[in-house]
């Protein structure tokens, strides 16, 4: 595999910023939280006390997984293990795809290729590269762990369960990237492996017991059970489907051409049926988006519904649990299943926010490409052009919560039960449309690096960021949308007033956007 | 409204760097006028400006009686645009995209689409992601073809494709200017540029350096001439690069004193005779050399327009390029 050395200096060179940051972050989050408990919780007895009121409240377990170990080190774990692993996949199969896919699909493989190259030698750089970098995610984080003097054994094994989970999605992207002709598809499909094994893991947190677990990917990482069993058996699984996927991708990657996929073309027809307006071609631009992501939402609304049926009620004694009640709820008829089904609800409308993100950048890539010119050379003004993307950015939403909402009222046996609470989250993802156009408009080049930044702020901000540097979860109401919606599905009365302070900032944030978008030359 | 196109003292910077630095350019209904200059000369920042992509900075620009920037939509109604580097989208087929931007323009002439896609080859069932780059530009062509638009705007349109395609190309715009049409051509293909312009303008470094019909640009060059003659060589005080073989003898003269020269040349007795006129490719290395040599002599080049001398050695310095090139 002549070559592959001088790929991999290139990925790196090309990757020196945002590796190491994603690694600091990840690690901020595990040694950052474990700090920030070891100063809340100073007896063994209050940490104890603290496990045993989450133990038995099912429908945070469900979010974080089973607690293993009653310890500083393991609560620390238990309640940022699952973001970490979620977001280390996601990493790795953005990682992977956009050095082989994207490479190929950008005709930059073919000039590479043309040089002395060998037929494997991208693949093997990208899957090195990335494989070494969630290696030195769990490193950097193991030993974070125990430059605080957590036990040395747990955290090797913490670190061994990230960098399992990163090794396996490592693995599904290079075999994703195999199979389709666009990058874009590749990652859709990883990342449904991805929702899969994240419903899994919750739905066997959540009641249906470790059988389940044991069918996840992210489920696996967990079985490690850091600070309690620390068994890295747990972790085989992981790298057996590593093994096979990577196999089966180099099976592909030699079987198949330069540029092609598994995933065949068929030949498409000769005219244009419907295609007639720009509104028409947005249409097609995201309908596969859009298709996906209602399939996905659909699926986990009647997988996360049919779980409130067993949420079991819990004593409301302790200080953790009213705490959790405190933002859950809004009254104290409230049950437990309420506050589940608003949490869900809640989840859902913040993985909800990065969909409006995701149109507004295809909107930005369209302008990269050359096709806006294309486009925007015919008689369609930009706005016309902006808002035939920006109808997806706001209608979208409606849609894919909508869907999620019946989902789980069917599920949890009523159908229109829960639909207000998802509904309601959608000024909120709205207001992430407004930023991304924002961002579109005034900062066209950076608006990708924006948007992502704002996803993981608005995600991590309150509930993650926010307690490990020192911040009250309640200073999170005036950065982020969401904790100001009125708690509809547990006891509060739905109030129109901060839907529509979202609805207008959105349209104020979206109006400067196609403000500056009108008066900027195309780039 | 005889006047297509009219840009005058257009200048564009990004950042530090000029990419226009006061440009005129103008394009008269009906014609096909071609717009050439080195790589990174501005024409493609010319044309952005021409659609409305982009603003400059200063200068006026005039496209179809219209401002471009702020008419944008309604000009492009009456204008079809071929982008240097086609790009389409991946997922649609390359009839689809003839159809959808026919239809966003306002109508495409069906019979004519056919036609054109029969003249180019091109399968239009194709997913626009397996065209290669030529295929991508057939696609472009067909669908500012197949248009009704008064003006079309082609940014070096055949760099994809074969001989053979090119011939179809030249035919399809010869075929647009018999319709009326204006055609604004920004091209590097100098055959292409000589068989189909009615008039050139050259750009370099932002700036227009010469403009005019191919035969006004062609006196401002010289003519090579090769002859035998009978008897002495005589004194040619205006030839230029003079080599003499026995009684062979080749040099090249300005136009206007090709009358003096030929008169002197005559009295010596001509056995034989070839003339050849400047070429395209003559002019144009001449203003593409100048970026070789150094900046204040191109600038001087550029500028003196009776600099006859300095403009000879311009010249002698893109042959000398020419040769170190090959």
């Amino acid at each position: 595999m002549h070559g592959t050395w001088t790929l991999i200096k290139l990925i790196i060179r090309r990757e020196r910023l945002i590796t190491p940051a994603w690694i600091l972050l990840l690690a901020v989050l595990a040694a950052g939280q474990a700090n920030r408990y070891a100063q809340a919780f100073s007896t063994p007895q209050s940490i104890a006390d603290f496990a045993r009121e989450m133990t038995a409240n099912k429908a945070l377990t469900a979010f974080a997984g089973e607690v293993y170990s009653p310890t500083i080190a393991g609560m620390a774990i238990w309640k940022n293990a699952d973001a970490i692993y979620t977001i280390l996949a996601l990493i790795a199969i953005l990682t992977v795809v956009r050095h082989t896919r994207s490479e190929e699909e950008s005709g930059r493989a073919e000039l590479l290729g043309a040089g002395v190259i060998g037929r494997l030698a991208p693949l093997t750089a990208a899957l090195t590269v990335t494989a070494t970098s969630m290696l030195l995610a769990g490193i950097v984080t193991a030993f974070s762990m125990i430059k605080l003097g957590f036990d040395v054994t747990g955290s090797l094994a913490f670190g061994a369960a990230i960098t399992g989970i990163g090794l396996v999605f490592t693995g599904i992207g290079a075999l994703a990237a195999q199979l389709t002709e666009g990058a874009r598809t590749a990652i859709g499909l990883a990342a449904m492996g991805l929702g899969l094994s994240y419903l899994l893991r919750f739905v066997a947190d959540g009641g249906a017991g470790a059988a389940v677990k044991w069918a996840s990917p992210q489920g696996w990482s967990h079985l490690v059970q850091p600070y309690a069993a620390n068994d890295l058996a747990a972790l085989l699984p992981s790298l057996a489907l590593t093994l096979a996927t990577i196999a089966a991708a180099y099976r592909l990657n030699a079987r198949r051409d330069l540029g092609h996929g598994v995933l065949a073309q068929r030949p498409g027809p000769a005219q244009a049926r419907h295609l007639s307006s720009p509104l028409a071609l947005a249409w097609r631009l995201h309908k596969g988006l859009l298709t996906g992501w209602s399939i996905g939402y659909t699926i986990a609304g009647l997988a996360l519904g049919a779980l409130a049926l067993s949420i079991p009620e819990v004593s409301r004694q302790g200080a953790s649990v009213q705490e959790f009640l405190r933002r859950y709820t809004a009254s104290p008829e409230a049950g437990m299943t309420d506050a589940y089904l608003w949490l869900i609800s809640l989840s859902l409308g913040y993985v909800a926010a990065l969909y409006p993100l995701l149109v507004l950048l295809r909107l930005r890539a369209e302008e990269t490409t050359g096709r806006a010119e294309l486009l925007l050379a015919h008689p369609v003004g930009r706005l016309r052009w902006a808002w035939s993307h920006l109808v997806f950015a706001l209608a979208g939403p409606v849609v894919i919560l909508g869907l999620a909402g019946l989902a789980m009222g069917v599920a949890a046996g009523d159908p229109l039960s829960v639909l207000p609470g998802t509904l309601v989250q959608v000024p909120a993802v709205w207001v992430l449309a407004g930023v991304g156009m924002l961002a579109f408009g005034v900062l066209p080049r950076a608006a990708a690096a924006i948007s992502w930044a704002a996803f993981l702020f608005v995600n991590l901000f309150g509930e993650v960021l926010g307690p490990i540097i020192g911040i009250d979860y309640w200073i999170a109401k005036y950065f982020v949308p969401f904790p100001n919606l009125p708690m509809v599905l547990s006891g509060e009365a739905f109030s129109a007033v901060p839907l529509l302070v979202m609805a207008a900032l959105t349209a104020v944030l979206t109006a400067a956007g196609l403000t500056a978008l009108n008066r900027r030359a195309l780039v | 409204m005889n006047t297509a196109i009219a840009v005058q003292g257009l200048h564009k910077s990004f950042g530090k760097a000029h990419a226009l630095d006061a440009l005129d350019l103008t394009v008269h209904t009906g014609e096909v006028h071609g717009f050439l200059g080195p790589n990174g000369a501005g024409k493609s920042t010319t044309i952005r400006i021409l659609l409305g992509l982009m603003r400059a900075d200063s200068g006026s620009v005039r496209l179809l009686g219209g401002d471009p920037w702020k008419d944008a939509a309604e000009l492009h109604r009456r204008l079809a645009y071929v982008p240097g580097d086609v790009n389409l989208w991946p997922s649609l087929t390359g009839g689809e995209v003839i159809d959808l931007l026919g239809r966003i323009r306002g109508g495409q002439d069906r019979t004519r689409r056919a036609e054109l896609l029969e003249r180019f080859e091109l399968d239009p069932r194709k997913k626009a992601r397996t065209y290669s780059k030529g295929n991508r530009q057939k696609v472009a062509l067909v669908a500012a073809f197949a248009s009704d638009a008064e003006l079309l705007i082609l940014d070096e349109p055949t760099s994809g494709l074969d001989p053979l395609m090119e011939a179809v190309f030249q035919q399809c715009v010869a075929e647009q200017k018999a319709l009326g049409r204006t055609v604004l051509l920004s091209s590097h293909i100098l055959s292409e540029v000589e068989a189909l312009c009615d008039r050139v303008s050259i750009i370099r470094a932002g700036h227009t350096v010469e403009s005019g019909t191919l035969s006004e640009l062609r006196h401002l060059t010289m003519t090579q001439i090769s002859a035998e003659i009978s008897g002495q060589i005589p004194a040619l005080p205006t030839a230029r690069n003079l080599t003499t073989n026995g009684r062979k003898i080749s040099f090249q003269v300005d136009d206007q004193d090709l009358d003096k020269t030929m008169l002197t040349l005559a009295q010596s007795g001509i056995v034989s005779l070839t003339s050849t006129p400047p070429s395209l490719e003559d002019l144009f290395m001449r203003h593409y050399a100048a970026e070789n040599s150094s900046h204040s002599a191109a600038e001087k080049n550029s500028h003196s327009a009776a600099g006859k001398t300095s403009r000879y050695a311009a010249k002698k310095t893109s042959r000398h390029a020419a040769e170190k090139s090959n």
